[in-house]
């Protein structure tokens, strides 16, 4: 087995590269040419002029906000079991659960908060959910509000948004 | 001193400065815009006034007033010497402020009977003040990064003094091959050796006389000023913000402007010393004099094409994707703003008509003046480009080969060239 050599080829150490002025000459043509081109047409910059135009590119598995989905009947599907709670590692998820009485369940949660300031997106909570009462499909990618309680999701606000990407109800 | 002297002066002093101060709103802008279109992006282009945007410009503007209301925060240790602790930004602004100062933007004005220096401070060593003034803003740097107590700070410091140093040797070299050169050390005289030509064809611009000089003396003067790719004393990916971490509000918004006043007094001196300063290739100032009717005619013709292609790149770019239904009143903008220029272009060449047919000394001087004034403005411009392209092109030097790059390169190449020059002056 005979050795195999590989040369490698080193750069850097030819005059006009120690020089540096023709490298600096290089890059000052990409630039300016990059500087001409788009002052010359200003919407050939490929950019998304926010918030008159919207992005188009928000695929099926983007986290947006969250919501809770909803049974055939139209009911809440969450059950109050506290496994996302438990499985979010920034805290943000706020349970209280309490009996049902339509018979269809046993529990479902009085109160589900998600304080959006602390929620890190990181989706642990859709897939600790094992009703799918959870998801993140509804597409929003920004919140808005004036006051830190505006940025707490309420069970009824979770409840009426609507996913994007068709399932509309739960499918457990 | 006459009347007219007196009035002259204040005129040109009043020039000099909001030639300094106005160009920082415009430069920061520029800086942000320039670096935008660079890497393909669109930079500031929001921020209006009743629908105004002018591209961007009232950025600057609304950043002041930020800048201005902000809270002046003072770190609990800097009790027994605030005073100093703001006094420095003051210093480094102050100093790239008067560097600016001495720096000719037109010809000595001859009108009724008097001369009238078209700089703010009428010195014939005017070399000698910018090197001496402009070298003060590095004191305030280091009083700011001793007195931050902080080690990040005393870094940044220690770094641009340690620059200063090592960089203003090999300027001070440069300067002085200038100066063998053109055998003088006021800038208007400098100008006036330019005006000439080399060899009845190329103008007798610094860069063609002495091209290392002139390369030695801008990268020192980038140094100088603290630009990229020398701003290694500023250094964000390494020292946080260098020597103006710890300053809030105005007293950083100072460290700030005083860059931009920098580096508009370098590329004010680069234009002065190497590219024939206020004046157009092959004319001199007399040549103007006499031949006002010609200009005026050549202004007449180029001043209008000059708007109307400005107007219809206005009507291009000032504009939104077709994709959108609003246009934020930018077509509106347009329109007046084309207006106010064919009013003011129409203007120009009436003005500058009237002075034809007037016949008096007086008036073809004072619009030389202008003339020159406008030159030097635009070459002006043309430099700071320059300064932020590089900026935006190169990456920072590392610490080290900033030093090496000052010592071991440009102090012998410099000193060479000193050599080379004074053997060539001695010979012929």
């Amino acid at each position: 087995m005979s050795k195999k050599v590989k040369k490698v080829t080193r750069y850097g150490n030819s005059t006009k590269e120690r020089l540096y002025l023709p490298a600096i000459l290089e890059g000052l043509k990409i630039t300016t040419s990059h500087l001409l081109q788009n002052l010359s047409d200003i919407n050939s910059v490929e950019t998304l002029e926010y918030p008159e135009e919207q992005p188009t590119d928000i695929t099926s598995r983007y986290r947006g906000l969250h919501r809770l989905t909803h049974r055939a009947d139209g009911t809440i599907r969450c059950v109050a079991c506290f496994m996302c709670a438990t499985a979010c590692p920034a805290e943000c998820i706020d349970i209280v659960a309490t009996t049902r009485d339509d018979g269809v369940d046993d529990k479902m949660p009085l109160q589900f908060n998600i304080d959006t300031l602390e929620c890190i997106f990181c989706g642990y909570c859709v897939e600790a959910c094992p009703c799918d009462a959870i998801r993140m499909d509804t597409g929003i990618f920004s919140i808005i509000g004036k006051k830190r309680e505006d940025f707490i999701l309420t069970k009824d606000r979770l409840l009426s948004h609507k996913g994007v990407f068709g399932e509309e109800i739960s499918r457990a | 001193m006459s009347m007219v002297v007196t009035v002259g002066t204040i005129v040109a002093v009043v020039i000099s400065a909001l030639l300094a101060l106005l160009m920082i709103p415009i430069l920061v802008w520029l800086e942000r815009r320039v670096c935008g279109l660079i890497q393909d992006r669109l930079g500031p282009n929001r921020t209006n006034i009743a629908g105004f945007r002018l591209g961007g410009v009232v950025q600057s503007f609304a950043d002041v007033i930020k800048l201005v209301v902000k809270e002046e925060y003072y770190p609990k240790h800097i009790s027994k010497h605030r005073w100093l602790f703001i006094l420095s930004p003051i210093i480094t602004f102050a100093s790239a402020l008067l560097a600016f100062m001495v720096i000719p933007f037109a010809d000595n004005l001859r009108v009724f009977d008097e001369i009238i220096p078209m700089q703010a401070l009428p010195v014939d060593w005017g070399i000698l003040w910018y090197l001496a003034i402009g070298s003060v803003g590095v004191i305030g740097m280091i009083f700011g990064g001793w007195l931050s107590h902080n080690k990040y700070s005393l870094l940044g410091a220690l770094r641009a003094s340690s620059q200063m140093i090592s960089y203003e040797v090999a300027l001070g070299l440069g300067v002085a091959t200038v100066i063998m050169v053109y055998g003088t050390i006021d800038f208007n005289s400098m100008v006036h050796w330019q005006s000439g030509t080399l060899f009845g064809v190329l103008p007798a611009w610094g860069v063609i006389v002495q091209p290392i000089t002139a390369l030695i003396v801008i990268i020192a003067l980038f140094v100088e000023t603290n630009r990229a790719p020398f701003s290694v004393a500023e250094g964000e990916s390494e020292i946080v913000a260098g020597f103006f971490t710890e300053f809030t509000a105005m007293k950083f918004a100072m460290f700030f402007m005083g860059e931009y006043v920098a580096m508009n007094g370098a590329s004010a001196v680069i234009i002065t010393m190497f590219f024939g300063g206020y004046q157009l290739p092959w004319l001199s100032t007399a040549d103007l004099i006499s031949n006002i009717e010609l200009i005026a005619t050549i202004a007449t013709v180029v001043i209008p094409i000059i708007l109307y292609y400005f107007v219809a790149w206005m009507k291009k770019n000032n504009s939104v994707r077709v994709t959108l239904s609003t246009d934020g009143g930018r077509s509106f903008e347009t329109k007046v703003l084309s207006w106010v220029l064919f009013v003011m272009g129409f203007l120009a060449i009436t003005a500058l008509w009237a002075v034809v047919f007037s016949n008096s000394k007086d008036a073809i001087s004072i619009a030389v003046t202008l003339i020159q004034f406008c030159i030097f403005v635009t070459k002006l411009m043309i430099f700071n480009i320059f300064f932020i392209v590089i900026r935006w092109t190169l990456p920072r030097f590392r610490y080290d080969q900033v030093q090496m790059v000052g010592w071991r390169y440009l102090l012998p190449l410099s000193l060479v060239n000193l050599f080379v020059t004074a053997l060539v002056i001695v010979g012929v």
